[in-house]
């Protein structure tokens, strides 16, 4: 491929990218000589820079490395299918609005409604379950459900959240997110 | 890590071996962390974004469908915990790149320990400049670099899914975004 190639090729695609910066004085010459080794360099000492200045904290790592323990295979997942973070309109003065969540496994539906005060959720059709408030892979704080399915827990969830329910037919846990 | 091991590691992490899922760990780390800190979240968030990816990783690791993949999994899961915790309003807060910059973190790594030395200070001058011209750069090529300084370098295809850019357009993005942080140090005298 001869240079000017090279530039039309380029050319096009900043086109189709919309490049958002307005400097535009580099980067449309084709690649010369030895370039792409250069850049190469820099990316590297780039990466250098990323693992002095912005290294994945240990602790973190560490964490993960302990996440093992979530590890279950005989534990249903249910689903987050309602997220009103993602999946509704805001509500204009609303910010301090509870979020809503919905929760899917086979026929079984969990609503949690986080607040500035705790969470509240209800599990569907109505039965009693023990549920657990994770936030990480230790066991989480132990809850039961009243006999409409409905339970309430007095702390906000911060972080990492899932709930873990044992009901009759067995373990379920809800997809991971953040709160 | 070597990427071609991934898909063993996770299948032996599904039956039970946790060395394999500590090696999934210290080989995928890194671009779960750039993946978090391209989208700008604030260090509070990125830590638990972070988290809830290896979590969810776990939870759902023997579902995955394509093992060889793992790497685009947790890339296009971080992605996704990003944006949701930036979009609930409540958490807009941009990272302090300052205080990142000064930042003395207690778990010193053996680069940061080195750092410290006297004789290295020049160094420490120069990875400084670097990433102080970084982080001028625009949000796009700010977004891209951050994700491909993970290491060992990431794959086009979890470049992709990380920032939700086709995998064609990433070569020359690259080349675009590291000629124009070479014009910056340049400018700077610092090359």
């Amino acid at each position: 491929m001869d240079d000017m190639d090279n530039i039309d090729d380029i050319n096009q695609i900043n086109e189709i990218n919309e490049i958002d910066d307005t400097d535009d004085t580099d980067g449309d010459e084709g690649l010369v000589e030895g370039e792409e080794f250069d850049l190469d360099l820099l990316e590297e000492e780039l990466r250098r820079a990323a693992a002095i200045l912005d290294p994945v904290p240990p602790a973190l790592r560490q964490i993960a490395v302990e996440a093992f323990a979530l590890h279950d295979l005989d534990a249903e997942i249910a689903e987050l299918t309602f997220d009103s973070v993602v999946d509704a309109l805001p509500i204009r003065g609303a910010e301090d609005a509870p979020r809503m969540l919905t929760f899917h496994a086979g026929g079984l539906t969990v609503d949690v409604e986080l607040g500035a005060h705790g969470l509240m959720g209800q599990v569907l059709p109505p039965q009693t379950a023990s549920v657990e408030v994770l936030s990480g892979p230790q066991a989480g704080s132990p809850l039961s459900t009243d006999a409409m399915g409905r339970f309430t827990y007095d702390e906000p969830p911060t972080g990492p959240f899932a709930l873990r329910l044992r009901t009759g037919e067995g373990t379920l846990v809800t997809d991971w997110l953040t709160v | 890590m070597d990427r071609a091991h991934v898909g063993a590691l996770v299948r032996a992490a599904v039956d039970g071996d946790a060395a394999a899922w500590k090696a999934l760990v210290e080989g995928l780390s890194p671009l779960v962390w750039s993946v978090v800190r391209s989208h700008r979240l604030a260090d509070a968030d990125a830590h638990e974004v972070y988290q809830t990816v290896w979590f969810r990783f776990a939870q759902h690791l023997g579902r995955i469908r394509e093992p060889d993949k793992a790497g685009s999994w947790l890339a296009s899961t971080a992605r996704h915990e990003s944006l949701k915790v930036l979009k609930s309003l409540r958490r807009l807060m941009p990272t302090d790149d300052a205080q990142l910059l000064d930042r003395v973190s207690d778990d010193r790594t053996p680069e940061q320990s080195f750092l410290d030395l006297e004789e290295a200070a020049a160094e420490t001058e120069r990875i400084r400049h670097l990433w102080q011209e970084f982080e001028g750069l625009g949000e796009r090529c700010r977004q891209l670099l951050r994700v491909l300084m993970a290491s060992p370098t990431p794959r086009y295809q979890e470049v992709s899914v990380a920032l939700g850019i086709a995998v064609g357009s990433i070569g020359p993005l690259r080349q675009r975004c590291l000629r124009r942080l070479r014009a910056r140090l340049e400018a700077r005298g610092a090359v």
